[in-house]
This record gives structure tokens, C-alpha cells and sequence, in this order.
């Protein structure tokens, strides 16, 4: 993957995370956005429908759809329906509880749109336990439905502590239903950052994720846009974190950040109710400190080439500190485990 | 039935940048940087291309590496035969 050319600065983002609503129907505790209730001033349906012209205009490839529970509002499918009407890409992430036939009977009419059904756990008491009872049922449901359509559909898990085991047979789970396994990294924001000690993987789990991701071609990962292959996974990480420069984010109320885990008013980068999107990517001084953004503190590290610093989200809500090298590395797991073995054999 | 030609595969875009075409394939995701300036629009494969055709004011030494390229895309799925 070469840098040089997103360094010159794209014309607008590759792809981005438009989060509609942050009503959700469920109160998963790892939830980066501490879904629920409402925003109170969410993009009514005309305001998102010139987003989507808006997004047209700038040549954004793609939208990924995220919330809260995108289906819970009511507009959803005609915010859908415009982003295809311009051949913009779709990617939906839901909950999986409010899929029913007749909704996958019309997605099934599109080619654009692919479908994440977030699962977080092979078996039901661990998936249920983070979130809610009854969901891990609901999504297996939701699962066998657009498994039986041509939606490209994939079970999307946040690697917790009390899912690390279990990865490998969710993978045999997805198979076995004929789809495909994204893993996503959890991290502090939201409620998920309440429960961040007891939902964080430990370094020997993340480590051990590592190795079996490596091993697995097949499986996404959510957070390494660049490293999707099992050849870059080797680099141990992220090798470029696209916020701001290839992809951002738009919360529920139409303000902008670099990425759906910055959305607090100090990464505010616009917003859309004042000035245009391409005016925000353009012009927004947050986009650019991240498009400068440079981790001096992890260039010394002999995997700084593969993973640049890793997530600026995770060093800020961890270290307050975008510019302090991502303190959950998997580098760093590395050094933890063997230091906590030194202390032990000391 | 559609023209045939070379085209954009279905799950692939491009669109113009400074440095020349990025291309999106959402089925990696991945993505495709091209140094091609403003040799080729856009949207010049979203209709069927014959094998050999250029777009307008292509020179005739421009034309072999112009190949070459749209063979290489051919080759990593970003084009496609149909």
C-alpha cells in the first residue's frame, strides 16, 4: 500500500460512517456510541437526502451505515434508496432484530448494499451477555435470511475478553451459515468505555487473535482498512489509520468527525446544518492536524513501518493523547507479556 | 443484452484525482492509485471499451503504456471483459 498518494489529499473520503440515529433498541455494553435514546435533533429525512446528493457530488465511494439501529428510522430505506440511485456503495451494520422477510425481500432487489449482523459470541449466554437476552437468536435469525439472498452478509464481532476463545467457532458459526466473519478491535468510547477493563481482551488474547488472523484469509478485520489480507496482517496492526484522510464520520445530528470512536466536541470537524460536507473535508482544521498527524514517539519502534502508531482513538481515550502512539499495540502486548513474565520469574 | 467491451466491474468505481484515477473495489476493500494525470476520465470505463481504444487525444507513443495499464487493471479485477 502506497502512502504517497493519499499524502497529496483526496478530493473527498473513500468511504465514510454515517451513524442515522442513535435510537437503538438494545444497550450493548461495548456500544462506541452509547446508543439508546435518540439524538434530539437528528437529520430529518430532507436533510439527509441532500447529504446523499452531497456525498454524490464529492465522489464518495462508498457509505457505511451504522447507528444506533439504522432500521429503527423510519426513512432509512429512502436514504438507501438514494445513495443507489447514485451507484453509491452501502454497507449496513445492524442488530440484526428488526430483519424481517419483506426487508430482505427489498434490499434483495439491489446489488449495492452488504449487511454486518453484530454477534458477539459462538454461543448464546456470551453473545446475550454483552448484548441482551434474546439477541443472539435474533441475529442467527437475521443471518439465515440474508444468507439465503445474494446480500453480501457477514457476522461482525468485537473482540472482548470474554469472546477472544471463541473467535475461531464463529468462525465455523459463520460458515456454517454460509457467511462471512468481520472481526472489530473494541475500544474505549462510548459505554464501551465504562466497561472497558471488563470487556478488554487481555495482551495474550490479542496476541493470540493475531496469530490466528494471520492464519485466515477469509475473515475481515473492521479496523484495518488497509490490512485486510492475512499478508498485511503480518505487520502486526493497522499500517495506515484513514481518518480524515480517506474516510470520516457523520453523527446522527450531521456533525463531522475523523472517525465514528472521535465523536466528542473536541474533533468536531463541522457541521453540515452550517457548511457543506465538501467544505468540512476541505477546510475543517481537526481533518487537517489528522492528515499531519505524525507519531514521532513510535518511530523508533521496529514495526513503526507497519503500523505508523496504530489508533490515534485508542491513545486518546486511553492516554488522552492522540499523538502518544496507540497504547493497546499489539507491539506493545508483546512487550507487556514479557515483562509480566520477567516480574514472575524475578 | 449489454455491449460487449472492456468496462468497470460492478463492484468497482473510479473517480478523478490530483495525482490521476483512484479506484475502489468494495469487495476488498481496496483501492487502486493511478498516476494517469488527466489522460483518462472518470467515467471513461463506465461504458464497454474496445480492445485498443483510447480516449480522445491520446498520442500514439502514450498508447502502449496506456495498454499496459488497462491490461493491469484487467488483471486485478478492476476491469472487466464482458
Amino acid at each position: 500500500m502506497s502512502n504517497k498518494y493519499v499524502e497529496m489529499g483526496m478530493r473527498s473520503p473513500v468511504n465514510l460512517t454515517w451513524e442515522v440515529t442513535q435510537a437503538c433498541n438494545l444497550r450493548c455494553s461495548h456500544c462506541l456510541s452509547s446508543s439508546g435514546d435518540p439524538a434530539k435533533n437528528e437529520l430529518s429525512t430532507a436533510e439527509a437526502l441532500d447529504l446523499v446528493e452531497q456525498l454524490h457530488t464529492a465522489g464518495v465511494f462508498q457509505v457505511n451505515f451504522g447507528g444506533g439501529e439504522p432500521f429503527i428510522r423510519p426513512d432509512f430505506e429512502q436514504i438507501l434508496a438514494a445513495c443507489h440511485g447514485h451507484g453509491i456503495m452501502t454497507c449496513i451494520s445492524t442488530n440484526g432484530t428488526l430483519i424481517t422477510p419483506e426487508l430482505v425481500a427489498r434490499l434483495g432487489s439491489n446489488r449495492l448494499v452488504a449487511i454486518q449482523v453484530s454477534l458477539d459470541g459462538a454461543v448464546r449466554e456470551t453473545c446475550d451477555a454483552v448484548r441482551g437476552k434474546g439477541v443472539f437468536d435474533d441475529a442467527i435469525r437475521a443471518v439465515k435470511l440474508l444468507a439465503a439472498t445474494k446480500i453480501p452478509t457477514s457476522i461482525n464481532t468485537v473482540l472482548t475478553t470474554h469472546n477472544a476463545d471463541e473467535i475461531p467457532a464463529m468462525y465455523d458459526l459463520a460458515k456454517s451459515l454460509g457467511v462471512s466473519l468481520r472481526v472489530s478491535r473494541f475500544r474505549p468510547s462510548g459505554r464501551g468505555a465504562d466497561n472497558w477493563e471488563s470487556l478488554r481482551p487481555t495482551p495474550t488474547q490479542l496476541l493470540a487473535f493475531s496469530d490466528w488472523l494471520a492464519k485466515s484469509g477469509d475473515v475481515r478485520t473492521g479496523d484495518s482498512f488497509f490490512s485486510l489480507t492475512s499478508q498485511e496482517r503480518q505487520g502486526l496492526g493497522l499500517n495506515l489509520c484513514g481518518a480524515a484522510k480517506l474516510t470520516c464520520c457523520v453523527n446522527p445530528d450531521g456533525h463531522m468527525y475523523p472517525c465514528a470512536f472521535l465523536q466528542s466536541d473536541h474533533f468536531e470537524a463541522g457541521d453540515l446544518r452550517v457548511n457543506s460536507f465538501q467544505e468540512i473535508w476541505d477546510g475543517s482544521a481537526i481533518y487537517e492536524s489528522f492528515r499531519n498527524l505524525r507519531i514521532h514517539s513510535c518511530e523508533e519502534c521496529t514495526r513503526f513501518d507497519q503500523c505508523h502508531g496504530g489508533c490515534p482513538a485508542v491513545a486518546y481515550h486511553l492516554k488522552n493523547d492522540i499523538n502518544g502512539g496507540d497504547p493497546e499495540c499489539l507491539e506493545r502486548c508483546v512487550t507487556s507479556i514479557a515483562e509480566s513474565r520477567l516480574q514472575e520469574a524475578a | 443484452m449489454a455491449a460487449a467491451g472492456i468496462k468497470l466491474h460492478p463492484s468497482c468505481r473510479a473517480r478523478q484525482e490530483g495525482f490521476g484515477l483512484l479506484f475502489y473495489d468494495c469487495k476488498g476493500p481496496r483501492l487502486l492509485f493511478a498516476a494517469t494525470g488527466t489522460l483518462i476520465p472518470a467515467d471513461y470505463f463506465a461504458t464497454p471499451r474496445a480492445r485498443g481504444e483510447f480516449p480522445d487525444g491520446i498520442t500514439d507513443s502514450q498508447k502502449p503504456a496506456l495498454q499496459k495499464f488497462v491490461n493491469q487493471l484487467l488483471d486485478k479485477g478492476f476491469l472487466h471483459e464482458q
